[in-house]
């Protein structure tokens, strides 16, 4: 498809002898949510590190708005708009939300040489945020995140992505260790974040979870893509025996 | 009755409760109560034994001065170290460094190579050399900083000792802007002061304001931190640390440089042991060992906590030699302050 916004062709990754990825060619559209399932070890991880440049690819291609590049470290990924929330932790605990937010970007004020952060700017801007979050107690820009809820500390990375008008989210398994609640507000996060625009690459182990919000399944397994399928198209049970690999393909696919 | 009321005011003004619950009040404490004890014992002292009042009691100029002397030049290793061990590194090989850097300048003057201020400026070189080195070893080979900067202090100091033989060098025939610029002296009342301390004060103010103001120092707090994440925002955190270990390396030989001229000697052997009595410093004052976490007040409010506890036992009468206990157990009464503050307010920026 020409109009896609990321394209991975042929990605192949190897780690020593362990072969990582084969031959893996992996699209996302404009505004589109993506879900990538597949069973441990199946690759996931890796496919998305290498298009958020924490590792390089062993060979194979990556378009972004049509255009090859080439993602060599993080920055590069950061710079095309792409913003990788990441399974373990995203966010640095011992500062403050508005730091954290601001990481990397922070906005500066008065003559340049003194680099000085733009403290009030941060701070208003945090306030804003937290309130649009839906998180009902009132928190104090100044918080640590240590003294958060995994759920909130999951929202506000995806808030900061967002804030930034990134073009593709990556999350590694956001909802892993989140309760009922917070796992709710965190999809709902990810779907709001397509009616603004973005697209999203979403892992996850809970296929209920895909269901609910991605618009595309792609299922890996021990490194290779079997398939991809609309949510709307096919049901849990199918996908399940594809990604465990008691079937090779969905029962459609298999008919024709 | 009024004044209790007045009390309870002020203690829950919000303003009182953040001093009370910042890191550096722990610290503050310990000093201040360091003061009036030594203060008091050396009065009591000189009352009870005549032989004493002829020796300047604590609080007198010659001792302040005397104090004054020696804080910045463990101060500026000190301010050197908590950039970097903030970030989550650390450097062994400040003390080798701090005796390297004199030497080099001395032995470049004193064989006729080069003017003083040439031979300052080749020692100023070889240190940023070093602190590169460790930062490269680091963060491009990815080894350990113990490992790496316990090999530097090894070199460094081998290295100070094969240029000179072992033998101290000759510091007294110098004649240069550069040693007033550096340790020039002038009197405030009673009190001499070196221009050493206002520099170091400089440096207080200017490091302190990267850490809490500039973007730098949210990249430093963030490297120390969580470096993986900090990686995934785009911070270079790298870059970051490399440079952290080449500002630890020039204070180093900076401090090293001033030493040697306020004490006419450039001894290929000082700053012996320093990297330890520096690190002591900078987590008495607060910041973690392992990063993340780091105050550039608290690290100075350190320094004067081991200069006072040296220089105040042996006023008292306590023998010298039995400073390291001291040192020892404020570290772990220090420690254990700042992990029981931390576990209970989960402290952060
Ligand atoms: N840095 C690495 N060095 C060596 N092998 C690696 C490395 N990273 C991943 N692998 C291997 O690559 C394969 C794919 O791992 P990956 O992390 O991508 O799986 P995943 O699909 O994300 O699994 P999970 O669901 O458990 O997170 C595994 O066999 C893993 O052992
Ligand atoms: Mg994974």
């Amino acid at each position: 498809m020409a109009n896609d916004l990321v394209r991975m062709e042929h990605i192949n990754k190897n780690f020593g002898s362990v072969q990582a990825l084969d031959d893996v060619t992996f699209t996302v559209g404009r505004q589109e949510i993506v879900g990538l399932v597949g069973d441990n070890g199946a690759g996931k991880s890796t496919l998305i590190k290498i298009l958020s440049g924490a590792h390089p690819a062993s060979s194979g291609q990556i378009y972004f708005d049509d255009k090859p590049v080439e993602i060599k470290n993080t920055w590069d990924a950061i710079q095309l708009g792409i913003e990788t929330i990441y399974q373990d932790s995203a966010l640095v605990p011992q500062l403050s939300i508005t730091r954290n937010l601001f990481l990397g970007r922070e906005p500066l004020t008065g003559p340049r040489y003194l680099q000085r952060m733009d403290k009030r700017f941060m701070d208003e801007q945090t306030r804003k945020l937290l309130g649009e979050l839906g998180i009902t107690k009132a928190i104090n820009p100044d918080t640590p995140i240590t003294s958060l809820s995994g759920g909130e500390r999951q929202s506000i990375s995806i808030a900061r992505a967002m804030f930034f008008e990134s073009r593709l989210i990556v999350l590694d398994e956001p909802t892993n260790n989140l309760g009922v609640e917070e796992t709710h507000r965190v999809l709902k996060f990810i779907q709001s974040a397509r009616d603004k625009g973005l697209s999203c690459i979403f892992i996850t182990h809970n296929i209920y979870h895909v269901f609910q919000v991605v618009d595309r399944i792609v299922v890996l397994r021990r490194g290779k893509k079997v398939c991809e399928a609309n949510p709307k198209q096919t049901n849990i049970d199918d996908i399940e025996k594809v990604i465990t690999g008691i079937h090779d393909t969905l029962p459609e696919h298999r008919a024709g | 009755m009024q004044s209790s009321s007045r009390l309870q005011r002020l203690t829950s003004a919000p303003a009182f409760k953040r001093f009370v619950a910042a890191p550096e009040f722990g610290p503050l404490v310990l000093l201040l109560v360091e003061i009036i004890v030594f203060s008091f014992l050396t009065s009591r002292r000189a009352s009870v034994d005549p032989f004493f009042s002829i020796f300047p009691s604590f609080l007198s100029s010659t001792n302040i001065t005397n104090l004054m002397t020696f804080i910045p030049e463990l101060g500026m290793i000190a301010l050197g170290m908590t950039m970097l061990m903030t970030a989550g590194e650390f450097d062994l090989s400040v003390g080798s460094t701090f005796g390297l850097s004199a030497i080099i300048m001395w032995t470049f003057y004193n064989a006729g190579l080069t003017s003083l201020e040439v031979g300052f400026l080749v020692a100023m070189l070889i240190s940023i050399a070093i602190g590169f080195v460790n930062g490269w070893f680091v963060t491009r080979l990815r080894i350990p900083s113990f490992l790496v900067t316990l090999g530097m202090l090894l070199i460094a100091r081998g290295a100070a000792l094969y240029i000179t033989d072992g033998f101290p060098q000759r510091t007294w025939s110098a004649e240069s802007p550069l040693v007033d610029v550096l340790v020039g002296e002038f009197r405030v009342g009673d009190l001499r002061i070196f221009t050493s301390l206002l520099w170091f004060i400089l440096f207080v103010v200017v490091l302190h304001y990267v850490l809490v103001h500039s973007k730098a120092g949210n990249w430093i707090l963030a490297s120390g931190g969580n470096p993986m994440a900090a990686i995934a925002r785009g911070v270079k955190v790298g870059r970051t640390k490399v440079w952290l270990f080449i500002l630890s390396a020039v204070m180093s030989a900076y401090a090293g440089i001033t030493s040697s001229i306020r004490v006419s000697a450039a001894n290929p052997n000082s700053g012996d042991g320093y990297e330890l009595e520096v690190i002591a410093m900078v987590v008495i004052g607060g910041t973690a060992l392992t990063g993340g976490r780091g105050s550039i007040l608290g690290t100075v409010l350190g320094v004067l906590i081991l200069r006072v506890m040296r220089n105040g036992i042996v006023m008292v009468g306590v023998p010298g030699l039995a400073y390291k206990i001291f040192i020892g157990a404020i570290i772990l009464g220090m420690m254990a302050l700042h992990s029981t503050l931390e576990r209970r307010t989960g402290n952060g920026r």
